[in-house]
């Protein structure tokens, strides 16, 4: 029983109770992934497995056995930031940090989905590739949520990384 | 009638406007307003243009850090042994604990501890705000003392394990027997024996002539009752702290807004001195007036030291719901009288909120109107009943959040039947001098932000008839209504300034950052005190054992670094003028005699006549120069002035026909708060406190079961907030007048967007629909 | 307490008819509804048996396995009468819940506002249940799912899959949703119409399911009925005809608004389904 975090092995809990989420802040110190209301409904323990995203408080470690996890630690370049985390800081997409990974986790899933063409719920036409419009970025990160309001501020910072334009 | 047409020009979101409005806002809004640039601070010589950093849109000093999950958050600390803790909550509202059956629990896997009233040690009750000048606890409620439950959740018994899932487990094994007493657990019950309350220090209650006589005899008049719910701050990050006795420190990292106070209140509670207890909160994940001091650090601490183990405690999301108090539900009443021409001859703003036994708390909902508009004759009043529920608390903008709402909707309501605009009927009643203390006004351009943000948005002024229209089966109509803050400043204000060999400084205060860019801000403010470039500036916040006792809260914690920076910077010149040598012409110069600017030391006479600042550092005995000040008098605003911020909050409001569904696809802010020290962070403090303002108007409120007293909506599942598809780009700027009296001329951003936006889009529903909505949240049924 | 992925039908059933566990698949409900630090024997994930996260489609059946997500049915090529099924997909929950959440999770939780359960309705699903005990059986959805959160699911049975019977080809289908909020929301109420017309715009079949109503989600056959041969634009939905319904007043709505909404949800739905 082995899972991938930001390409490395890592042995799985003995414990099948664990969260994935409780897994990488607890036993591995992965506290990158974060922990707002642990049953599904702000998003900051976004995560990517296999690369998409699925919310890590909400799966059981075991089930992601031979499977590979991407998470905010892993996806600068050393010191270089990844250009969505760059952006965020760019665009004041944050405030006080805490959904910051998760958002950012969001976008870089939310540009390979907008690239393949999947449809979202604004999506006026389920046959026609999506427009890069904010409502379609807006409704795409709408399971990420920010209390400090840094809305504006991170659906430019997504918009700029997908190469969205105004409505 | 005009229509305004949706998409105008002026509402549209304009990508280049806003790239104008976060580099120059300063420039930009002043010219606009065709203002003088304002008067200067009365600061000691601003540094020269070279390191101006104060109005520098800096991106935030701790954003890559962020970005990457790297920064630290509470619950992110780890220590050997450490251990994980979880709470068993209380069933019922008030009553005795008969039995505690924990035996199961202490045999569980993992289980190192069960503590309850019964094992737990003996603790001094927490000092709640307003009981003593650092009080920073929710109540006074005794924590896990004796078998008295005094609401529903009190933690009742805490279990610690090797691990979270043991914890959690274990504490569903503990059995916990009542004996259920009498509670009040309902507003309405409680609102019957209500009486007149108090908060900061006074009775909330203010008469000025006969408001009721006023009200009877007014050409015109409205007489209006609202109600609003509970409202939690709902930080994404759960209140959480770790904990480690050692070498007689009590060693915190924490999520504290205000890391001294917090550290006293517990000391006091453990009985031991505040030097004993270390704090810490780099990093808080979200705050407005939550993250104080509630009883899961004492519990945390308790246990800790009785396992003698270090310990986790992250609140699930539930338990902070249950433990860690909110903003308390309201009724309030508008009256308002005027004559024929809109001048105020009676204003009445009285009504009912809830406190609990064991804290001084009372919404004080009735603030903007003592401050906002000149009335003859006044009675503000505010009555609490006493529930038998978990303490409420402050939440962004106490009092103004609610009370602006139910102010700014009467006003809009009187200007219907004085057929005069509503923008018109503001300045009609704008205050020369204070209205209730009669003091004059530091700085204020309330005006000036109303007709800028009326033609910002494209105001169409109307006189009594609805501008609104139709669009298919949607309905749009726009309103608007005044923001409103208090400035403040609280004592304790205190910062140590280092400057290093390499032509740097450090400063340090016990400030704390939960997210506004507390760090960014204090570097730009010292990089122009000190003429230091803002690069060279390091700061160091969030940690009780540096200078102060500041609190980030009341949107004063920034001038009272400011203060702090100001003072520090005086005893530095000092001690550099000591270091002056003998053969240099700044020799003998008192200390206000000289300034620092461009990194040197410069006479304020000659200002060519000067000494790097390196050199000084490198001529000083241990190779640094250090200066520590604390903040002043705050007579400022308690005795000399009337300092308050104001603004104007402008919304298009889309409502539909057929099934009530509410959209605010515009909104426009323009504020006058002082100086705006970065752009790009005020932009942002204003969009947050509109967006949370955004959700209390359209969804957000606690439910609770007035049987027993239980939160009925403890999740993120049910209790609604905005999500990115429910805010729209918002539109905001400023005067950028900055207050003379204000230590860096800045008068607080934190709280006033949360005034404003529930007024805004309830006046334009109105105007859409021809319904009043005054009771929040706003919900689509209301509309049908 | 032990966690347990079977590869093979035989063998989940075997593992069902040891013990108390609970089954998952996406294990997106299981922290939500469980009381936190209780947890049941065993989890039995089922998204690695074999076939079960494959849609098929047969000449009479198209089959959903009991591991199918709510992305793969975003993904999946299915007819212009599953557009319904579709558009809840991109409904429930966030995206991320839609990558690990499945379709047949979403009914065995029976939750009176969930999603999928209204367009699954008027797709005419069954669900196909298999233990070790008694082999499988095949229910009609509605009868399936009994109240608020309570299904016929026996202790050692499992839903294999669900299965929709090959709609005509001319079929059209829509779902309407409204929430206080925009995103991950509770319904206040939802509507799902699966509509065929004829060459003169004619209705000729209709199946019309309402959410959120009820403790479970009701066909209208009142409603069904009355519109077959009228036009999309000419239908009228009497009061009568939302006699199935029984729906409370809450902090989201009251009963009566809920009653004037689903109307006109079922007016927008049949008009947007005639429109495909």
């Amino acid at each position: 029983m082995t899972i991938e975090i930001n390409n490395r092995p890592y042995d799985l809990p003995d414990d099948a109770r664990i969260s994935l989420l409780d897994f990488m802040r607890e036993r591995l110190e992965f506290f990158g992934s974060k922990k707002g209301c642990n049953q599904g409904a702000c998003g900051a323990c976004t995560v990517l497995v296999d690369g998409e995203r699925i919310l890590s408080c909400l799966a059981l470690a075991a089930q992601y056995d031979g499977r590979s996890v991407t998470t905010i630690e892993g996806v600068a370049n050393g010191d270089e930031l990844h250009p969505l985390q760059a952006l965020f800081v760019e665009h004041e997409g944050m405030q006080c940090g805490y959904c910051t990974p998760g958002q950012i986790m969001s976008g870089i899933a939310l540009k390979s989905e907008l690239e393949r063409g999947a449809p979202s719920n604004v999506s006026s036409d389920l046959t026609v590739a999506p427009r890069l419009s904010r409502d379609e970025i807006k409704e795409r990160l709408s399971g990420n949520l920010c209390r400090c309001g840094a809305h504006n501020g991170i659906i430019d910072a997504v918009a700029a990384y997908v190469g969205g334009e105004e409505q | 009638m005009t229509n305004i047409k949706p998409n105008s020009s002026s509402h549209k979101s304009d990508p280049n406007r806003r790239q104008v409005l976060a580099g120059s806002a300063a420039v930009a809004a002043i010219g606009a307003f065709g203002l003088p640039v304002g008067a200067q601070t009365t600061a000691a010589p601003a540094a020269s243009g070279a390191f101006a950093s104060l109005g520098v849109p800096h991106v935030r000093r701790d954003g890559a850090e962020k970005a990457r999950g790297g920064a630290k958050f509470a619950a992110e600390y780890s220590y050997p042994g450490m251990v994980y803790g979880a709470l068993v909550y209380s069933t019922i509202a008030r009553g005795t604990i008969t039995s505690l059956e924990t035996a199961e629990a202490e045999a569980a896997p993992g289980v190192v501890l069960v503590m309850t009233h019964e094992n737990a040690p003996r603790l001094e009750r927490p000092e709640p705000f307003y009981s003593s000048p650092t009080g920073m606890a929710g109540s006074s409620t005794p924590v896990m003392q004796d078998a008295e439950v005094l609401w529903n959740g009190q933690p009742v018994a805490v279990v610690l394990a090797s691990t979270q899932e043991e914890a959690d487990h274990a504490a569903t094994l503990i059995n916990v027997a009542y004996e259920e007493a009498d509670a009040v657990t309902s507003f309405d019950v409680a609102a019957e024996s209500a009486q007149t309350s108090f908060y900061a220090g006074r009775d909330l209650l203010i008469e000025e002539g006969d408001a009721e006589a006023a009200l009877a005899d007014a050409e015109v008049s409205v007489d209006l009752s609202f109600n609003t719910p509970a409202h939690n701050h709902n930080q994404i990050e759960p209140h959480a702290v770790t904990v480690l006795w050692k070498d007689g420190i009590l060693r915190m990292h924490d999520c504290s807004q205000g890391v001294d106070l917090s550290a006293i209140t517990i000391a006091k509670v453990f009985g031991i001195s505040s030097a004993e207890v270390h704090l810490s909160a780099e990093y808080v994940g979200g705050g407005f007036g939550g993250k104080t001091v509630w009883q899961y650090h004492i519990l945390a601490a308790a246990a800790s030291q009785l396992a003698d183990r270090p310990v986790r405690m992250s609140l699930t999301r539930e338990g902070v719901f249950r433990i860690c108090g909110a903003r308390a539900p309201t009724r309030q009443r508008v009256a308002l009288g005027s004559d024929r021409k809109g001048r105020l001859t009676s204003l009445i703003h009285t009504g009912t909120t809830m406190k609990i036994e064991n804290n001084s708390m009372t919404e004080p909902f009735f603030e903007q109107s003592e401050h906002m508009y000149r009335a003859d004759n006044m009675h503000l009043e505010i009555r609490a009943g006493t529930m038998d529920m978990l303490a409420n608390t402050f939440m962004r903008a106490p009092g103004a959040a609610t009370g602006t709402f139910t102010l700014e909707v009467a006003l809009d309501e009187l200007a219907e039947r004085l057929a005069i605009d509503p923008i018109e009927l503001r300045v009609r009643n704008e205050p020369d001098v204070n209205p209730t203390t009669g003091r004059e006004h530091s700085q204020r351009a309330s005006v000036d932000a109303y007709r800028e943000g009326a033609r910002r948005f494209g105001w169409v002024p109307r006189s009594g008839q609805r501008q609104g229209y139709r669009e298919g089966e949607w309905q749009v109509g726009t309103g608007m209504a005044a923001a409103y803050y208090p400035y403040k400043r609280f004592p304790g204000g205190a910062a140590r300034i280092t400057l290093d060999r390499e032509g740097g400084a450090l400063i340090e205060t016990a400030a704390a950052d939960m997210g506004m860019g507390t760090t960014t801000a204090t570097a730009a403010v010292a990089s122009e005190r000190l003429g230091i470039p803002y690069d060279a500036i390091e700061v160091r916040h969030g940690d009780n054992t540096l200078p102060g006792a500041l609190i980030a809260a009341a949107s004063q914690q920034t001038a009272a670094i400011g203060a702090s920076l100001t003072a520090a910077h005086e005893v530095l010149l000092a001690e550099l003028a000591s270091l002056v040598p003998a053969t240099s012409p700044l020799h003998g110069l008192p200390a206000a005699e000289l300034g620092t600017a461009e990194g040197a030391l410069y006479s304020l006479a000659d200002p060519h006549q000067r000494i790097p600042l390196i050199d000084l550092v490198a001529w000083s005995e241990s190779g640094t120069v250090s200066a520590e000040g604390q903040g002043g008098p705050i007579s400022e605003w308690t005795q000399d002035w009337s300092m308050h911020s104001t603004g104007a909050v402008f919304t298009e409001v889309r409502v539909n026909s057929v099934t009530g569904e509410i959209r605010v696809p515009h909104i426009t802010a323009i504020y006058d708060c002082g100086k705006i020290l970065n752009s790009k962070l005020a932009e942002s403090q204003f969009r947050g406190g509109i967006i949370m303002a955004l959700g209390m108007t359209l969804m957000e409120g606690a439910s609770f079961d007035e049987r027993n007293g239980r939160v009925m909506n403890p999740s993120f599942g049910s209790y609604y907030m905005p999500t990115h598809l429910d805010v729209p780009h918002i539109d905001v700027g400023w005067t950028d007048i900055p207050d003379p009296q204000a230590p860096t001329g800045a008068r607080g951003i934190g709280e006033i967007g949360m005034s404003g936006p529930a007024a805004a889009i309830s006046n334009a529903i109105y105007d859409a629909t021809g319904k009043r909505a005054r009771d929040l949240p706003i919900r689509l049924d209301a509309l049908m | 307490m032990s966690y347990i992925s079977p590869t093979k039908i035989d063998e989940a059933l075997e593992v069902l008819s040891r013990g108390s566990g609970k089954i998952i698949a996406g294990g997106t409900d299981v922290y939500p509804s469980a009381q936190l630090g209780q947890h049941p024997d065993f989890y039995m994930d089922v998204t690695r048996i074999d076939g079960l996260k494959r849609i098929s489609v047969s000449k009479d059946i198209v089959h959903f396995g009991s591991a199918v997500t709510w992305t793969d049915i975003i993904n999946a090529d299915l007819g212009s009468a599953f557009d319904a099924l579709k558009a809840t997909a991109r409904e429930v929950g966030s995206v991320q819940i839609q990558n690990a959440a499945t379709l047949a999770g979403n009914v065995c939780n029976a939750s009176p506002a969930a999603d999928g359960v209204p367009p699954l309705l008027a797709l005419d699903a069954s669900v196909e249940l298999a233990s070790r005990a008694q082999g499988s059986r095949l229910l009609p959805l509605a009868e399936f799912i009994t109240g608020v959160r309570s299904t016929v699911l026996r202790r050692d049975e499992m839903v294999v899959g669900l299965q929709v019977p090959v709609p005509p080809s001319t079929m059209t289908s829509a779902f309407e949703k409204l929430g206080s909020r925009r995103y991950l929301v509770i319904s206040i109420c939802m509507t799902a119409v699966n509509l065929v017309l004829d060459q003169d715009n004619r209705i000729t079949d209709a199946r019309i399911a309402v959410g959120a109503c009820s403790a479970v989600a009701q066909r209208l056959p009142a409603l069904e009925a009355s519109v077959i041969g009228q036009r999309p634009a000419d239908v009228e939905i009497k009061p009568e005809f939302l006699a199935p319904l029984t729906p409370i007043n809450d902090v989201r709505g009251a009963a009566a608004y809920r009653y004037d909404v689903v109307q006109e949800q079922c007016r927008r739905a049949i008009m947007q389904a005639a429109s495909r």
